[in-house]
């Protein structure tokens, strides 16, 4: 199953990867909106959130599909709104399906990860429940087939006296208790979707709940323009006496209604019982064998400074820092390794080299780029590559690119700046850092730390005494092999100008660090 | 950004923009133009029956404080047998039973048979299976009989329903009745 799944992961990868590489082109890596899917999504369901309320307001269960063309035909901003509050909910299901797309291929769906993997999938279901919800209390054509259908697939089970779908055959007036409830769990279910929400990213320090400013009033000056300059139809009022009429229909809400129409409603049951189950249950099928599964970061709390800055790096709150009045501040840093998905970022960002995952601690690290550095002649000019070996234009996989050796590492947010003061203390002629744009990398804030390192003096900091002009980082996504070759050329031109500096040997490295402040910790 | 590059990430987003407005309103058809419905349903309270037996006193004991009783019955609604003819042609042949997992509540009948647009000749019955005799017998009509020529445009459903005033199944909706 497991392998099965690798193999699907692959298929869904492939063309992410290939639409992230056009993508960056176009937009660039800061704006992409792929990375930002997640965001957008949250994003979009503001915009749907303020224009539902506004529409509410002249919205009547006694008069549904009248009280619409209404609003679309004589209430001020009314058709606006009414097509925006549409389309935005439309590019939301886009949105969520890029999201969960994205977090799949980049098997960041088990362990730890599950309960966001699961609320996620819940969320996207109850957003096509609103949508279901939304498009029946409009009453139109639409709105009669989805009700029509819904009514079939629940009267299939054994738990309603009456059955639903009598309510729309014609025999007496459609009581308007059916469109307070639809209004009701119209209204209700964005209130169960904050709930989820805030499981969603129980697990998440510092999430980032909307993407950048440019990007997001983009889409959604987009979006509105589009709901001005091309108004969302109101189709023909639904009437049970009538076959239901051509009509424009949504498709991101009412992708399913040719294919669940054809078949009885226990095969429709059937599909959805297994179709749901194995998206579910992904989280346990999909996550590798015991033996595979990358250790959890683990604590030497002899050498524990307890600073904290592992604490508040980490980014799904894995780390806590308990009183131990014999170390030296009285704390030191614990790992609860059922949060933990060993991206080794506190590796990275302990000065003392004592957290980590094991084998990609500072230390283990360290002793791997003494034995890089060993296998190397450098010569004036000489770069050395140090990848992210999951994105970074698969340059980690390459083991030399155009001469120049690659030291890898699972996320440069793990990357220990001992690595690149070692690197270019011994002779190396620059350190070219090939990371993922900072909102694809896997480990959420692997970039962001490490720029922090190497620039902003942030916890463990890269050295003064390394020239900065030997350091340089550049971004690639998984498909972008080429553009880490023209980094590579222009930096390898740029090093080669400075002056050249000689190999130092019994290189020691500076382990001590400065305790993040006490109130920080709280 | 360059300004060609801004000018292809702004047309390409116009372009995803537009799919969404086209994608948010695609024409569909979910019935066929070729067809009409004679569309059978309606609510039945059915002839109830109480089977009622005497509880022993060992039976009475055997059951919670507030439960004894000296009789019990359950009661349960005789199932109806539903045909629909359309042009002499057999096409449903059903049995109605009462909902409820006691069957004790009404019947309800709801089926749509498609045909092709025209005038039909529509026959419906609902006969009890089961004799019964006494008041529950003369509570609700032992058969229902419904049979007409009904003429039928494509798309119009003709509904065939219970008046519980009348005690009749009436047409309701599309289809004018033909002699």
């Amino acid at each position: 199953m497991a392998r099965f799944a690798a193999r699907l992961e692959l298929v869904v990868r492939r063309p992410i990867a290939w639409a992230d590489r056009w993508m960056n082109r176009v937009y660039g890596w800061r704006l992409n909106p792929l990375y930002h899917s997640g965001a957008l999504t949250l994003a979009l369901i503001a915009v749907v959130l303020i224009t539902g309320v506004y529409l509410l307001f002249f919205y009547k269960i006694s008069a549904p599909h009248e009280s619409v063309a209404r609003i679309s035909e004589r209430i001020w901003l009314g058709s606006w709104t009414r097509s925006l509050h549409r389309y935005a909910s439309d590019a939301a299901v886009l949105a969520a399906a890029i999201h969960a797309l994205r977090v799949f291929a980049q098997r960041r769906t088990w362990g730890p990860r599950a309960l966001a993997w699961l609320s996620g999938c819940m969320l996207l279901f109850v957003i096509f429940v609103c949508g279901w919800t939304g498009y029946v209390m409009v009453w139109d054509v639409q709105g009669l087939v989805l009700a029509r259908e819904g009514a079939r697939l629940l009267d299939a089970l054994p738990v309603f006296a009456e059955p639903i779908g009598r309510t729309f055959a014609g025999d007496g007036e459609l009581p308007s208790a059916f469109f307070f409830l639809n209004l009701f769990l119209h209204v209700a279910l964005p209130v169960g979707m904050a709930v989820l929400l805030w499981i969603h990213v129980a697990r998440l320090a510092r999430p980032a709940l909307l993407p950048p400013k440019p990007l997001m009033w983009g889409v959604i000056g987009l979006l509105a323009a589009l709901a001005l300059l091309w108004p969302a139809a109101i189709a023909p009022r639904a009437d049970v006496f009538t076959l239901a009429v051509p009509a424009p229909y949504d498709v991101f809400f009412s992708f399913w209604l040719p294919l669940t129409r054809a078949m009885p409603p226990w095969v429709v049951w059937a599909v959805l019982v297994v179709a749901g189950g194995a998206v579910f249950l992904l989280p346990y099928w999909i996550r590798p064998p015991a033996r595979a599964r990358p250790p959890a970061s683990v604590v030497d709390e002899n050498l524990c400074q307890g600073c904290g800055q592992c604490y508040l790096d980490c980014p799904y709150e894995a780390i806590t820092m308990i009183s131990v009045p014999d170390s030296p501040r009285g704390l030191v840093a614990r790992v609860d390794p059922t949060m933990c998905v060993s991206c080794g970022i506190c590796a990275g960002s302990c000065a003392p080299m004592c957290v980590g995952p094991p084998g990609r601690t500072g230390r283990d690290q360290l002793a791997d780029v003494k034995a890089f550095a060993g296998r190397q002649q450098w010569t004036r000019g000489d770069v050395a590559l140090v990848a992210c070996d999951r994105g970074g234009g698969a340059a980690a996989e390459a083991g030399e690119i155009d001469g120049a050796p690659v030291f890898g590492v699972r996320c440069v947010g793990s990357l220990h700046t001992s690595v690149v003061e070692y690197l270019v203390r011994s002779g190396a002629g620059g350190v070219l850092i090939v990371a993922c744009p900072a909102r694809d990398c896997w480990n959420r804030e692997g970039v962001t730390w490490m720029l922090e390192r190497l620039y902003n003096d942030r916890e463990a900091e890269l050295p003064s005494r390394v020239d900065r002009r030997r350091v340089r980082v550049a971004y690639a996504g998984e498909a972008e092999f080429l553009t880490v070759l023209a980094e590579l050329q222009t930096f390898r031109a740029d090093v080669a100008a400075l002056e050249a500096v000689a190999g130092e040997s019994n290189i020691a490295i500076d382990d001590s660090c400065n305790p993040v402040p006490e109130e920080a910790l709280r | 950004m360059g300004a060609w590059q801004r000018g292809l990430a702004w047309t390409l987003a116009a372009f995803a923009t537009l799919g969404v407005g086209a994608l948010s309103q695609v024409p569909y058809e979910a019935d066929s133009m070729d067809e009409a419905v004679v569309r059978a349903a309606w609510r039945f309270r059915g002839a109830r029956v109480d089977e009622c037996r005497t509880l022993t006193p060992a039976q009475q004991a055997e059951l919670p404080a507030h439960m004894r009783r000296e009789r019990v019955c359950d009661t349960r609604v005789i199932p109806y047998r539903l045909t629909v003819r359309i042009d002499g042609v057999l096409v449903v042949d059903d049995t109605a039973r009462a909902g409820g997992a006691h069957e004790d509540r009404p019947l309800y009948v709801s089926r749509d048979v498609v045909v092709v647009p025209g005038t039909h000749a529509v026959a419906i019955g609902f006969e009890r299976l089961e004799e019964l005799t006494g008041d529950a017998a003369a509570a609700v009509p032992a058969a229902l009989e419904f049979a007409a020529h009904l003429e039928l445009a494509p798309k119009q459903v003709a509904l065939i329903t219970y008046d519980p005033a009348t005690q009749r199944l009436v047409h309701r909706g599309y289809g004018r009745d033909r002699p």
